[in-house]
């Protein structure tokens, strides 16, 4: 239950002292209530306050800490809410009801499970040591022994005097499972003097309940809680309405994480353990205690928890290295992929499926697809000449042969050029194609000829000395002089102090083939001609996507900026590349008359320094509020937004210059966020801010003659909640109708009968 | 204060489907709430497993699957003999050899194998082909022509074929559809709107709203499960509201867990226990998530689930 700005400001002391360093206490308030701002800044809000405040912000679920390890946590009931915070933990039992030798024998089995996937270390966490007597001296020793292989330790003993006997040599990392509703004070007591996390277990949930409210009581919420019944059917009813009672009805008291023991539920048969636990993964147990933790158990749980545990906002990704593959060695060939742990599978798979030994290079690409990260400029010439760097592929393979994904097919030259000596062969573009493709060594003749391609430059072109050119001189030697084309369009101006809605056409992108080839080529036309559409159609600003282009970015955003500026009456522009080079040399020749140029773009992740860029050269920036993937909630997005505005503002920026992208997200696949979006855009309203952003990646995939209408519906949204800007496609002509409409009943321009003229 | 559990009460449903004919005869769906929530409301249908046999059968090398059908030789054997099998409700004819890139068996053979099995058991029959859109599009037109009147399914129908599939399979033959989509809750939802389109009964059709073992990528699937069944549910879409048959079986026993031989991976033991957790986990995930049956191979994973739902409704 999220507490509102305005509930706080009912307790604030409205002195409006500007001490916290909000303006007023209700800015102040609004803050706090985003979790924008700790409640601590104020220091006139009385202590009654304060706690009642915590008491309500207080997450639904407790975060319970054992040793190294969380438990708990979680605020959503599914993973595609949001996302599931702490993985489910194993333990497997001892008991005092063994024998040495069995004793032995267990944990010497549990040991045998502890390996790495996809940089996750998978083993079995607690051990889950039972006490079946009242020997104090007897556990004592078992729980010594078990703490002893370094395994954090569920004690299951409800006798109090054992427990106690337990607690002097079982060290920190424990839960005393043992409060029941007849013991309860003598064991909380047991264990807060120790200061270890007490678990309580009842017959039912009512008495579990009970239980736990005493306890609370009692000032001790450090709990967890043990929810397995007589069956099967019995426990899942437990797991389920304990995290459903505290995630949904806001009831904190069984917001605690919980023990299932599966051991208890299926003695004996490891396949129906197997079954019990993957439910139990995904149906809200904290600790599943299984009887055994074998390979054949361990693979599959541990591969299911991996997934489940996955932040569906973050793609899971794969060590960047050298996967020698079917006993691949030095001299055998290389393939290159992403670190998207989705085409690593996909593709390892393929490549063992081939039984030819090959070196899978796996390249850091910040967990995205192939043609993703291409175009983000996370998978380039650049970024695969650091991965063999990195890894020192040079020295530790023999073999010059790499094979690159048949969808980035356009990198081969620049990969060729980055990596003399290697020869560069293009592979299939799917992975299905793999196999036969290995098997027949297509990449044989094909290494040869690059191999061969490579000896003819070498011997054709003499070195030439690098010499790296200023810009000017790159202005005088490598742009060609621009000529003016009467395309019988003429920008009609724009007022950089005007309210109205800033359109931002995105049309001249290098994703487009056309658009590619004209800017290779320097080829004026097909770029003339998208620019004249969108200016026509009233783009205010028009976009201007280079493409990575590593190679040559700075003479070919210097062409392309002087080519559409003197064309078209200075249109103002935005620059959208990777290359900050680019950026920079696309500044130097630009003109103002109708706005600053826009950087496109930062983020409060790798790209935040684009920022800089912006503030040395006066210009405004787009900032995407993320970091690494989509933000998985308004609280990540406005602190991402500040973070940048901090920065920005720092450098001298005016607050006006940061325009923040809240992300807009495709409806279909992630329908559940967009009112989200819609709310961030209000949130950088109320705080003064303008906002822009790829309006219409929202009606990606619908069917062609549904976007404008979605396109237009969500604009209309979006500038009631206050958004000032959008990277649209201009030449929509219900889009630009409903923003000039917008634009009306906002007052910004004035009516006229015929304002869709205008 | 004590503790009084809220029930959760969902004015959506599961449409309940038959299956088959006769005493063997079997419902998927029926249910209005999340898979095992008894406490809830009673669970209408228990899940119901199926059992997978493959045209290519014989090159399966678990010792426990040999075993078990020692001295089968026909579809039709295996067939029968699988019948027997503790746990199973129906039975899933895989035609993998119809497969133009690999074997290519013709459809004349296949429905001549599937003609068989029909005659020789009496359970419930499930049709699965070879993923080639061509090949399928007429086996399955075909199978289901054999085969009228045994009120089989047929899995499946896609986006790009259901307009042929669809119009043989359940409109032409009366039998059921699937319709198969992967891990996109939207293209579900479109996909049966589109075979609604076509005048087929809600009832005719089941889905297949994508699969993965365990560990590769299940996060997609267990998601689109979680949002398939809310969406049926909680908002009452009908046109989510199709029973779901999961096929486990081809995805865990293909995946390296499953096949790597104990030399190639010592430390892992038995390849044959391994195969059987692989199957056994991700059949329990996708019935937890909401897969209304599950379609599954090995006797001892089989007899494992099948208790695990007993024990679970």
């Amino acid at each position: 239950m999220a507490l509102k700005g305005l509930d706080i400001f009912k307790l604030s002391p409205k002195k409006n002292c500007k001490e916290c360093g909000s303006p007023t206490c209700m800015a102040f308030c609004m803050k706090v209530a985003q979790g924008a701002a700790s409640i601590d800044k104020c220091p006139y809000f009385s202590d009654d306050a304060k706690a009642m405040l915590n008491e309500q912000t207080a997450p639904p679920m407790k975060t319970i800490s054992v040793g190294s390890h969380k438990l708990g946590g979680e605020t959503v009931l599914f993973r595609h809410e949001k996302t599931l915070v702490n993985k489910n933990l194993y333990a497997v039992p001892v008991c005092t009801c063994m024998s040495d030798e069995e004793v032995d024998a267990k944990l010497a089995e549990m040991a045998k499970v502890d390996y790495e996937r996809i940089g996750e270390r998978m083993y079995v966490e607690f051990l889950f040591v039972r006490n079946a007597g009242s020997d104090a001296e007897k556990y004592a020793a078992l729980v010594k022994k078990a703490a002893a292989t370094g395994r954090d330790l569920v004690l299951e003993c409800w006798d109090v005097e054992c427990a106690k006997a337990a607690l002097a040599v079982a060290g920190k990392n424990v839960i005393l499972d043992g409060a029941t509703p007849d013991n309860w004070e003598a064991m909380n007591e047991v264990a807060t003097a120790a200061g270890v996390v007490l678990g309580v277990w009842a017959e039912n949930l009512s008495d579990l309940y009970d239980t736990v409210k005493k306890l609370e009581a009692k000032g001790n919420k450090n709990l967890v809680l043990d929810v397995t019944g007589k069956t099967a059917k019995e426990t899942l009813a437990n797991a389920v309405l304990v995290r459903r009672t505290a995630l949904k009805d806001g009831d904190r008291s069984f917001g605690y994480p919980s023990i299932v023991n599966v051991a208890k539920l299926a003695k004996g048969d490891a396949h129906l353990q197997t079954a019990y636990a993957a439910m139990f993964t995904e149906k809200y147990a904290s600790i599943i205690v299984m009887e055994n933790m074998t390979y054949a158990q361990a693979l599959p749980l541990y591969g299911l928890r991996q997934n489940i545990f996955t932040d569906p906002q973050k793609p899971m990704k794969v060590e960047s290295k050298i996967y020698p593959l079917n006993g691949a060695d030095e001299n055998s060939p290389c393939a290159l992929t992403v670190d998207f742990a989705l085409t690593y599978f996909l593709v390892s798979g393929e490549l063992e499926r081939s039984n030819q030994p090959v070196n899978l290079i796996i390249t850091d690409a910040s967990g995205m697809s192939v043609l993703t990260a291409w175009a983000a400029g996370k998978f380039s010439s650049t970024t695969v000449k650091k991965t063999f760097e990195d890894l020192d592929i040079e020295n530790k393979i023999k073999n010059r042969t790499l094979i690159i994904p048949g969808k980035v097919a356009v990198m081969k030259g620049e990969i060729q050029e980055k990596l003399p000596g290697w020869n560069v062969v293009v592979g299939p573009t799917e992975a299905v194609q793999l196999p036969k493709y290995m098997k027949d060594k297509e990449y044989e003749a094909a290494a040869k000829a690059a191999a061969a391609e490579a000896a003819a430059k070498a011997a054709a072109a003499p070195k030439e000395e690098v010499k790296e050119l200023s810009f000017e001189e790159l202005l005088q030697t490598r742009v060609p002089k621009i000529e003016v084309v009467d395309m019988g369009v003429q920008y009609k101006g724009h007022n950089p102090e005007s309210k109205t809605f800033v359109t931002i056409g995105e049309r001249i992108h290098c994703i487009s083939p056309v658009i590619r080839k004209a800017m290779d080529e320097r080829d004026p036309a097909p770029i003339l001609k998208r620019a004249a559409e969108q200016i026509a159609a009233g783009a205010t600003y028009l976009d201007v996507n280079i493409g990575p282009a590593e190679k040559d970015g700075p003479e070919r955003m210097m062409w392309a900026v002087k080519l559409l500026q003197e064309n078209f009456n200075n249109v103002p522009l935005a620059l959208d590349t990777a290359n900050k080079k680019a950026i920079e040399a696309g500044i130097k020749v630009y003109n103002r008359t109708n706005g600053k140029p826009i950087v496109n773009s930062a983020d409060a992740g790798s790209r935040i320094s684009n920022i800089d860029l912006a503030a040395a050269n006066d210009a405004i920036v787009i900032a995407l509020c993320s970091a690494d993937g989509i933000a998985k909630d308004n609280e990540e997005r406005m602190k991402h937004c500040h973070n940048m505005l901090e920065r920005g503002l720092s450098l001298g920026m005016s607050s006006d210059d940061l325009w923040f992208d809240p992300l807009f997200l495709v409806v279909k696949g992630m329908q559940d966020k967009q009112m989200d979006v819609l709310n961030a855009i209000k949130m950088f309203a109320d705080e003064g801010l303008k906002s822009t952003g790829g309006l219409s990646n929202n009606s990606n995939g619908a069917p062609k003659n549904v976007r404008p209408i979605m396109d237009s519906a969500l604009v209309a949204m979006a500038m009631m909640q206050g958004l000032t800007s959008a990277i649209v496609n201009p030449c929509d002509l219900r889009l630009m109708e409903t923003i000039k409409s917008c634009d009306i009943f906002k007052n910004h321009v004035l009516y006229s009968d015929s304002y869709l003229d205008a | 204060m004590s503790f009084v559990p809220k029930t959760q009460h969902y004015s959506g449903k599961i449409n309940a489907v038959t299956l088959g004919t006769g005493d063997k005869a079997i419902v998927i769906g029926g249910q209005n709430v999340l898979p095992f929530y008894t406490f809830d409301a009673p669970i209408e249908n228990a899940p119901k497993i199926g059992v997978e046999i493959s045209d290519c059968a014989a090159d399966w090398t678990a010792p426990g699957l040999k075993e078990f059908y020692a001295g089968c030789t026909t579809m039709a054997d295996y067939a029968r003999k699988a019948q027997t099998m503790e746990g199973a409700d129906f039975l899933c004819l895989h035609f993998e050899s119809a497969d133009p890139n690999g074997a290519n068996r013709s459809v004349a053979d296949c429905v001549a194998d599937a003609k068989a099995v029909a005659e020789a058991v009496s359970m419930p029959i499930v049709i699965m082909g070879c993923k080639n859109i061509e090949k399928d599009g007429e086996l399955f037109s075909k199978i289901a022509e054999a085969l009228q009147g045994k009120n089989i399914a047929v899995l499946s129908a896609r986006s790009e074929d259901y307009k042929t599939v669809g119009a043989s399979v359940a409109l032409a033959y009366g039998q059921k559809v699937g319709a198969e989509t992967a891990d996109d809750i939207n293209l579900a939802k479109q996909l049966n709107i589109m075979l609604k389109g076509l005048s087929i009964a809600p009832t005719s059709i089941v889905m297949n709203i994508g699969t993965a073992a365990v560990g590769y990528g299940y996060e997609y699937v267990a998601s689109t499960l979680d949002r398939v069944r809310l969406a049926a549910l909680a908002q009452s879409d009908a046109d989510l509201q199709m029973p779901i048959i999961a096929p486990v079986s081809p995805d865990t026993w293909s995946v390296k867990e499953s096949t790597a031989s104990e030399e190639d991976e010592p430390a892992w033991g038995n390849a044959e226990e391994r195969a059987i957790d692989m199957e056994v986990a991700t059949a329990s995930a996708n019935l937890t998530g909401g897969a209304d049956a599950v379609i599954m191979r090995h006797p001892a994973a089989v007899a494992t689930i099948k208790k695990f739902i007993n024990e679970l409704v």
